[in-house]
């Protein structure tokens, strides 16, 4: 693939395309058929757009892509448009997220506007996640996720509009917003109680809720864990239960030891993940400072 | 000379034979039969040793030449003789663990292997158990990665079905399109039979015109 070749021919056809749109937008060119030579113009920026992919030049792909979609929007055809800014959306996010997500949201404006909104949802889970990764602005991030599952519970798809709202508790959580985080948990986990698939991951969210409980208050980690046991009998047989029932009475003892023990144990048979292990880190801490308030 | 030296070799072979035979019996036996048997190896042993003095002062007499291989094979048996002493000790050692028996009441000779057994059952038992941990672990990963799977599966379904909806909308909205194109298909038809028939009657106007025209002149 000679690349360079290929850039010279983009440019080339850059050139050309500008050319035409110049001459559609004179008089004797709107007279005589200036639509046609701004299709034209459109498809040659596409063409060029494709070809500067194919020289790996996001940037340069990107602008063309954005100068389609602009065209696209100014002959009234919105749904080219919104997949030209898509695509120009999707090169910037390998060279400058910034841009990426202006693309992205412009794209957005105009499917909602037109109802689409599934398509709207999902590129709000794609912008979410490069606030996640490149720009790391999680509370941008998560108002994103937010808005996303606001959209696919508006269209009836409670298992997207679920995972959105699991990575929002996620993030909440390790922001601190436990509050947030234990709604998203339990309602998750009631939904999913009901449904033949789900129920095997319901003990999860359910373990998930009452790890937030404890760490905001040991109390209510207990009421809640009765709540959940009435409610759903199978989670009391899971580890997940145990341990937990474990680690309120390490807290109750004020036991650094067992809590660590318990916690130990649980690791051995399955991994802690990332998220878990902050959290009980965080509530270790807490036992600590009450041990150490107390002596 | 050599011929003497073999004469050695040959006693020396059948005493430590002898002498293995009765370490070998010693453990087994108790009392007044051990000590019997006990100084008889104790006096076997002493006989080995001056054999081995001997053969010592054969192998000196013998030129330098040939020295070399009666002198490997002197330190070979003086090797022999050395385990053989060992071995003797550690089976009067045992002596000891017979009397003990005696006094507990235990059967002679099976607690050694006794605790074999029992070592050998730990060892199983330890595996069993670590094999039954990597086991559960293996389930628990297992039930993860479905509990994963059956989510996937739920959110796909909810497409599957989106997907269906829309394909039926689309179907109707098609159908209607191509009830609206057989109209236009119509009007097309309706307004060239139209313009045609427009089209005669003027044409019709304009020849009567010129016939009424000029037949008036």
């Amino acid at each position: 693939m000679d690349n360079s070749g290929k850039e010279k021919e983009a440019s080339a056809l850059i050139a050309e395309a500008e050319k035409k749109l110049k001459s559609s937008q004179s008089f004797f060119g709107a007279l005589f058929g200036g639509s046609s030579k701004m299709e034209e113009a459109c498809d040659m920026y596409a063409r060029a757009a494709n070809m500067y992919k194919m020289a790996k030049n996001w940037c340069a792909a990107g602008n063309a892509f954005s100068q389609a979609a602009r065209l696209h929007l100014q002959m009234q055809s919105k749904h080219d448009a919104a997949t030209n800014f898509i695509d120009a959306g999707n090169a910037f996010k390998k060279a400058d997220p910034q841009e990426a997500i202006n693309c992205l949201n412009r794209a957005i404006e105009i499917y909602t506007d037109m109802g689409r909104f599934t398509i709207a949802a999902k590129h709000h889970i794609s912008i979410a996640e490069i606030y996640e990764t490149e720009l790391v602005d999680i509370d941008t991030a998560i108002a994103h996720y937010e808005q996303a599952a606001d959209y696919y519970k508006g269209e009836e798809s409670t298992s997207s509009a679920n995972k959105c709202l699991l990575k929002v508790a996620v993030y909440a959580a390790q922001l601190e917003q436990y509050q947030k985080a234990i709604e998203i948990y339990e309602q998750v986990g009631t939904n999913a109680m009901d449904s033949t698939l789900l129920k095997y991951s319901a003990k999860d969210y359910f373990f998930k809720a009452a790890l937030c409980h404890f760490c905001v208050d040991m109390l209510n980690a207990k009421l809640a864990l009765q709540k959940y046991e009435e409610m759903f009998p199978a989670f009391s047989d899971s580890r997940e239960c145990k341990l937990l029932k474990k680690l309120l009475d390490a807290c109750e003892e004020q036991n650094v030891d067992v809590y660590t023990d318990a916690v130990k144990e649980y690791d051995t048979i399955s991994r802690l993940d990332q998220w878990l292990t902050t959290m009980l880190l965080r509530i270790k801490k807490t036992i600590e400072e009450d041990e150490s308030d107390l002596r | 000379m050599s011929s003497d030296f073999e004469a050695y070799e040959q006693d020396f072979g059948t005493l430590t034979a002898e002498i293995t035979n009765k370490i070998g019996r010693i453990p087994k036996l108790g009392g007044e039969e051990k000590t019997q048997l006990v100084l008889n190896v104790d006096k076997q042993l002493e006989e080995v040793r001056e054999l081995m003095e001997q053969m010592d002062l054969e192998v000196r007499e013998i030129p330098i030449q040939s020295r070399g291989m009666y002198q490997s094979r002197l330190k070979s048996y003086k090797g022999e003789m050395e385990k053989l002493e060992k071995d003797f000790k550690r089976s009067r050692i045992a002596y000891s663990d017979e009397v003990r028996n005696e006094l507990l009441g235990e059967d002679a000779g099976s607690s050694e292997s006794q605790r074999a057994h029992l070592l050998d059952n730990t060892e199983k038992l330890e595996r069993s158990s670590r094999r039954l941990e990597a086991g559960y672990q293996i389930a628990v990963e297992t039930e993860q990665v479905g509990q994963e799977i059956l989510a996937n599966l739920h959110s796909d379904r909810e497409k599957i079905q989106r997907s269906r909806e829309r394909l039926r909308e689309t179907d109707a909205n098609l159908g209607k399109s191509s009830r609206i194109l057989t109209g236009m298909l119509r009007r097309i038809i309706q307004n060239r039979v139209l313009v045609f028939v427009l089209g005669a009657t003027i044409l019709l106007t304009i020849i009567l015109a010129i016939y009424f025209n000029v037949r008036g002149h």
